[in-house]
């Protein structure tokens, strides 16, 4: 039995790897996208994600359109348009989608999903939490509907990558992650202690565009800004794989090195705001309330992600 | 042509009788009420909302349920001052009437939406229900009325923390998105309501009418007093909701500055705190009315009639 998922999402170049990924995984039977302002705005993310999904051949998967701003802060505006591209895709260029999205709001979506089937559907969130937050506080019953959450966000022991100390989901949207972690949801969560581990080289996107598929093609111009900035800003060759890494929670666990701590987001407003901390030492005695990737084999993974894009090229020439 | 009002609210002693001074006023329609957690649990204040448009004979008025728990933080309710049912000593039957089926949130962006610039909202709770409708739906800004708000202290001090009054330190980062959305609002802070104290003598001259409303107001209200005379040595009680109600159709009540007002939500000391930029030290745009000086009196007077007039009718 495949595991059942809904990805919330903010394509975005790496949730568009992530997409790919769970559409070349026979492990996962995706259902349904939600999207969210993030990485891009949301025009840009909805449009996005119905463009991805009529180009890979899986408009049936629906998509429903969340939310345009976090909860309380500003939107971080266009910044990150020079990470993920002016479009989110990067030099990508698909045609604009003739498919609409569904008519609930993410947040209706999410809810009338989980509860129709309380306890089957997996959920994945790959972007700023707003919609699963608002989700939360709108129908009390929907944390125990999610049989699990796999969130991409945080940095735990590692750096930040908004800031010295945070991570850029979780400080997009910091009271979000605040009403997520806490809300009793069964949460893994993929910082970047483990995604900075995962590095798609140029080498392994010549090696998959060895085949000649739009898909091999795609997944080239989708990176090429991104590697271009990790170079720039971060100095190295490569970029990180971090949205499709929460796939492997999945089809690839034992990739992981796991551990379980209360873990909690800073909403002071101070110099942390957005930081994700875990209660190592239990100071606060409160019990764990995720599962925490803190250990990946890396380069296993990245192998991994270009076997299941070769298999998936190739199965669609 | 009477106001059409949506109230949000979470009776609550005070806001049981802001909905019978509504119910009592020619120049107002209640299309709607969203219930909110706030004074005691929404599962609570549901139904006393439900029980008082029973008592005053209005349960044609439709009731939604709201959020029970504030955004962010976690939950605070307030049985010493609103008593375990929340209308302090009253004790209405069950109510026979059920609330519609749906989201508060998603009612008040219904009837925003489908009749934009009639609907003025009311909103004497903790503000999550409108915070969750705004980030929902983002065009209620333009398309609402106006919205008077219930909550704050600008130059008074808390009746939550030091600095916080009760609904802002409640969910204050529903009071920061609801701030700063854009919308019409006329904030009545605790500097207007602490000047108008419902006093026994008040009471006194309702219980003349022999009338079901007469021994509610005087059964909720005698416990309010002895909070009130408990934890803040003040003789009678406070009404604030009905003193925001009122300020709908009878602004003269109160004198007004157009003001920069903000809320803390740094989780310090000060959190919920409601403050304004008098000097505009951020430069940033006024971004509500304040009322800031009161008319007790008036108010008083405007309050025991419609009191009196409702108490008459409903025997």
């Amino acid at each position: 039995m495949p595991t059942r998922i809904i990805l919330d999402t903010d394509p975005g170049a790496d949730d568009a790897l992530a997409i790919l990924l769970m559409l070349a995984s026979p492990e996962i039977q995706l259902e349904a996208l939600t999207t969210v302002q993030g990485n891009v705005n949301l025009e840009k993310t909805t449009r996005n994600a119905l463009a991805l999904l009529e180009f890979l051949n899986a408009s049936h998967i629906p998509v429903a359109k969340g939310c345009s701003t976090p909860l309380i802060k500003p939107p971080h505006g266009e910044q990150g348009e020079e990470v993920h591209g002016k479009t989110g895709l990067g030099q990508a260029i698909l045609p604009e989608p003739r498919s609409k999205v569904v008519e609930p709001h993410a947040v209706d979506y999410l809810i009338e999903r989980f509860l129709t089937e309380p306890g089957e559907l997996t959920l994945f969130a790959i972007g700023p939490l707003t919609n699963v937050a608002l989700a939360i506080r709108k129908e009390p019953k929907f944390a125990q509907a999610v049989k699990e959450l796999v969130i991409m966000g945080g940095a735990v022991r590692s750096g930040g990558n908004i800031t010295p100390l945070a991570e850029f989901n979780i400080h997009e949207d910091p009271h979000a992650a605040h009403v997520v972690f806490n809300s009793g949801i069964p949460i893994t969560l993929i910082p970047l202690d483990v995604t900075y581990k995962c590095l798609l080289t140029a080498k392994d996107v010549e090696r998959l565009n060895g085949i000649d598929s739009p898909i091999a093609k795609f997944v080239r111009d989708v990176t090429a800004d991104y590697m271009e900035f990790y170079l720039k800003y971060e100095g190295f060759d490569g970029c990180a794989l971090h949205d499709p890494l929460t796939v492997a929670a999945v089809i690839a666990p034992e990739l992981f090195s796991i551990e379980k701590h209360y873990v909690n987001v800073d909403i002071s407003g101070g110099v942390s705001t957005g930081k994700t901390y875990a209660d190592f030492m239990k100071v606060s005695k409160k019990p764990a309330n995720m599962k925490v990737a803190l250990g990946v084999k890396g380069r296993e993974f990245v192998d991994l992600f270009v076997e299941r894009l070769e298999s998936f090229c190739r199965s669609r020439l | 042509m009477p106001k059409h009002i949506i109230i949000d609210t979470d009776p609550g002693i005070d806001d049981s009788l802001a909905i019978l001074l509504a119910l009592a006023s020619p120049e107002l329609v209640i299309d709607g009420i969203v219930s909110v957690h706030g004074n005691v649990s929404t599962e609570q204040t549901t139904k006393n909302a439900l029980s008082i448009l029973e008592l005053a004979k209005a349960s044609h008025v439709p009731v939604y349920k709201g959020c029970d728990l504030p955004l962010v933080k976690e939950s605070l309710i307030s049985p010493e001052t609103h008593g375990d049912s929340g209308l302090g000593y009253a004790q209405l039957p069950e109510p026979v009437t059920q609330p519609k089926a749906g989201h508060g949130s998603d009612y008040i962006i219904e009837q925003i939406m489908s009749r934009p610039g009639e609907i003025t909202l009311v909103a004497l709770g903790p503000l999550t229900n409108i915070a969750i409708a705004l980030r929902k739906e983002p065009r209620i800004v333009k398309n609402v009325k106006e919205v008077f708000v219930m909550g704050g202290a600008i130059q008074h001090t808390g009746n939550t923390t030091a600095l916080a009054e009760f609904n802002t330190f409640v969910d204050p980062h529903a009071a920061h998105i609801v701030f700063h959305s854009g919308m019409p609002m006329i904030l009545t802070p605790l500097d207007v309501t602490y000047q108008c104290i419902f006093m026994k003598d008040d009471l006194d001259r309702l219980l003349k009418i022999d009338s079901p409303i007469t021994k509610y107001i005087s059964d909720s209200t005698r416990f309010y007093m002895e909070f009130h005379d408990e934890y803040q040595g003040i003789e009678g009680c406070v009404i604030n909701d009905p003193m925001t109600m009122a300020l709908t159709f009878m602004p003269e009540i109160c004198d007004y500055q157009d003001l920069v007002v903000d809320v803390d939500i740094s989780t310090g000391v000060g959190l919920g705190n409601t403050f304004a930029d008098f000097y505009n030290y951020g430069k940033k745009p006024k971004n509500m009315k304040v009322a800031m000086g009161v008319r007790p009196r008036m108010f008083m007077e405007l309050f025991l009639k419609r009191m009196e007039n409702l108490c008459s009718k409903i025997r």
